[in-house]
This record gives C-alpha cells, structure tokens and sequence, in this order.
C-alpha cells in the first residue's frame, strides 16, 4: 500500500507533466476553430508537447513552478502533525523526481529579496506556499497540488474594485485587467483564473481554489462572457495573432462584504495551467 | 514547414520570412540575461576569438538549462535584447525566444541579415529533441552558462526579418 508520501510524491509529478483530458480536448477543439496557421502551429506543438511530457514523466514547462496544496478534510478526518510532514516530504520527493527547476533561494531575509547568495542546487528545496485547508461533506481526506510559475505572477493582479451594485461593472473591470495583461504573459493561449472576495487573502484563495475545481468546456455564463471579450482583440497564441488568446476562464465567488467593494484577484494561467493532480490520502 | 540546418549561411537566413514555420537541426548555443551581456563584453573587449567561440551563422536560443529542461524566456529583458545588435553583428543569425522586439532591434537585426525566431515554451519536446548539452563558456553562471545544444527538428516561427515583425 501507498505510504502518504509516495501519493504526494506521485501527485506532484502528475500535475508538472500531465495535461487532463478536458484541457486536451480544449486544445483540439481551438485548433479546430483556429484559421491563422501560425496559431494553429502553436496550439499544436504545446499539445504535443503534453503527450510527449505524460509519455516520458518530464514537465511541461522548464519553469516547474511553486507547489500550492489544497488540503480537503471531511467531517469525520482526523489531520495529525506526522501526516502533514509525510505531505511535505512528498512534496519535496516530488520536486526530486519532476525534477522540478532548483529555484530556491539563499540566504537571510535580505539576500533572499536580492538573491545575493545564489540558489540550491537541490529541487526539493523549494519550500511550498502556505497550506489552504478546507471542510469537505466527503469521507475523505483529499490532497490537490497546484504548480504555479512565475510568469502569470508577474501578470496577477488583486485590487479593489467598485461594484456600483452591478455585477457588470465587476466582470468589465476583469477583462480590462486581463486585456492589459494577457499580451505580456507571452505564454497564450492563457486560463483565467479570478477570485472575488471581501480581503486581498480571501480573493486569492479563492482564485486558487477556481484553478482545483477547473474543468474545461464547463464555463457560466460569467465565464464565458470574460472569455469571449478578452478573445475579441487578444493577441493570439504565442501573441502571434489568431482567435484563441484565452481558452477557458474559471471563477470562484467567495462570500462577499456588506460595503461598495469587491477584492478581486485575476490571474492568467499559462498555456499549460492550470497544472493541477488531486490524490485521495485516506 | 521549412528544415534548416544550423549554423546557417547567410544565404538561408536572408530567404526566412515573419511568419515562417521552420525545424532547426544542428548546434545552438543557449543565453539569457546573466550570460549574454558577458558574451558582449567578451566581444567589444576583443576577446572571442581567444575564447574559442564560433559565432559565425550561429543560433542563440533564449533560455537557461536546468535539470527540468529548457524553454525560451523572454526575449524583451533589458539584458537579452540589448545583447541582440552586437551579437548579430559578431555572426548571430537566428535569436530564439519569445516576446515582441523593439522596433529598433528589428532594423539591428535587419542590418546585419539575422532574424529573430519565436518557439512556445514546449519543454517535455524540446528534451526529446535535445541529443546532446555541453557548457561552451561562462561555467560559473551554472544553468544559465553559454551552453552548446546538438539538436534536431526544433521548432520555430521567423517573428522578425527583413526589418519586418509579425508583431507589428
């Protein structure tokens, strides 16, 4: 039987290197409608480069990305502090066997911010972002590892916007952000991923938990409507022009603030994201 | 879809056009921002040729080589494209990355018949096209060292020729 870390271990391999069905079938579904050639050639190479990466267990992208766990525990689970070390061992045997970027940085506080004292050489250094854990009605305990690199941090954003007590001057402000950014991630076709929430915390997890529950070809009519008008004028695949500069957009609305304001949080997922596996850990 | 052999001669290069699809096969070198303002003091020092690089007809692929791989980065970094006008004219004909140029790094590459080339950021295939890495120079910027890629059919769309981007 598969010990904790071995799941962690395994999941993590599969969220770097593996595209699920849905996303797979997006993409061909994109190059079907596609006219422009090059665009199309994109499309085509970044979807055999997933069978070429699930094929041989190596990742997707160089840029292996910041580990993100979901913890999901149902009612009657117990969660020790032996199981969460077992998780972050798993995580960094994960790292080792991607192998993931050696990306962690040296130093003290001040170093670290300048990168002064250079990287570890070893994967497995890279320490994963805080834990989000949640309440599930299902017997379960249920891990999800999302990989998250860095160029679509550059392009995030959180700020406030004011809703004027309609959801469209919300949804407008989102495809104005993303109109902004989607041509400088350079990594399209791109996935939004969008929180909105009452605090800059919130609205961020929650656009992490909208990149777990992805699926393509399930957008709402909120979605969908963002997707189209940032697709209106985009940049294309690889900004080399064409129909496709956002395959899919994924929102996750928290509960919200009795005021004027909404946190949102906007993130366009690169051409690979969102890079995700779930494992159920008992 | 057009195969070219690298290092090219001029007269391949000057018929690439923005837009065309094309396969490199051959020898690339690889830098990105800590490496390649060294190569270009290296060149303004007159120093390339005592360091036993041949840059003549070359490839310069935009990015690091780290266990996970490689993939192009941005080619639009400060260090990256400034580094673009002195290499072509030190013999660089094909600049492999991602991102638009300024207009005035397309006219450098124009001057000195050498092109700039985008690829998607398809590491797991670029690794089984890969058939041999080397460090060519620069050995303590690790990952991010001037290396030497023999390579076949790698992937690539002209962004920039002629004085013309398809970014434009």
């Amino acid at each position: 039987m598969e010990t904790i870390t071995e799941k962690v271990r395994d999941t993590l391999v599969l969220a770097g290197s593996t595209f699920r069905e849905d996303q797979k079938e997006a993409y061909r579904a994109a190059i079907a409608e596609e006219t422009k050639e090059q665009a199309r050639w994109t499309m085509e190479q970044i979807l055999e480069n997933a069978c070429v990466a699930q094929e041989n267990k190596r990742p997707l992208c160089d840029d292996t990305g910041i580990p993100h766990l979901i913890l999901e525990m149902g009612h009657g689970r117990t969660l020790t502090g032996k199981m969460l070390e077992e998780i972050y061992e798993g995580v960094r045997q994960g790292l080792q066997a991607l192998p993931g970027r050696p990306m962690a940085v040296k130093g003290d506080d001040t170093a670290r911010i300048q990168q002064s004292e250079g990287l570890y050489e070893d994967p497995a250094m890279l320490a994963p972002a805080p834990l989000m854990l949640r309440s599930v009605s299902e017997d379960v305990i249920r891990l999800t590892v999302i990989l998250q690199g860095g160029g679509p941090e550059i392009r995030a954003k959180t700020y406030r916007v004011f809703h004027r007590h309609s959801v469209d001057t919300v949804k407008d402000e989102i495809v104005s952000w993303a109109k902004a950014e989607v041509g400088n991630l350079g990594c399209t076709p791109c996935n939004l991923a969008v929180g909105i929430g009452r605090s800059h915390y919130e609205a961020s997890s929650l656009m992490l938990q909208a990149m777990a529950e992805s699926r393509f070809g399930q957008m709402t009519e909120l979605e969908q409507y963002i997707t189209d008008r940032v697709n209106e004028d985009g940049p294309g695949p690889l900004g080399l022009g064409g129909k496709t500069s956002v395959l899919s957009t994924f929102v996750k609305v928290g509960p919200q603030r009795a005021s004027g304001v909404r946190i949102v949080c906007m993130r366009p997922c690169c051409c690979f994201e969102p890079r995700k596996a779930s494992v159920i850990l008992s | 879809m057009k195969k070219l052999k690298v290092p090219a001669s001029g007269e391949a290069i000057a018929d690439l056009q923005p837009g065309d699809m094309v396969e490199l096969s051959g020898y690339i070198f690889t830098g990105r921002d800590a490496v390649l303002p060294k190569l270009v003091t290296c060149i303004q020092e007159g120093k390339l040729a005592k360091s036993g690089l041949d840059l003549q007809g070359s490839v310069i692929f935009h990015t690091a080589v780290s266990p996970a791989g490689i993939g192009p980065t941005s080619s639009n970094k400060v260090e990256i494209e400034g580094s673009i006008p002195v290499l072509s004219e030190a013999g660089v004909k094909i600049h492999l990355g991602k991102g638009a140029l300024k207009p005035e790094t397309v006219r450098a590459l124009a001057e000195n018949n050498a092109v700039y080339a985008v690829t998607p950021p398809v590491t797991a295939l670029f690794g089984s096209r890969v058939d041999s890495v080397e460090v060519a120079a620069f050995p303590e910027e690790g990952m991010e060292a001037l290396h030497l890629l023999k390579v076949h059919d790698f992937p690539a769309i002209i962004a920039a020729a002629h004085g013309r981007s398809i970014y434009d």
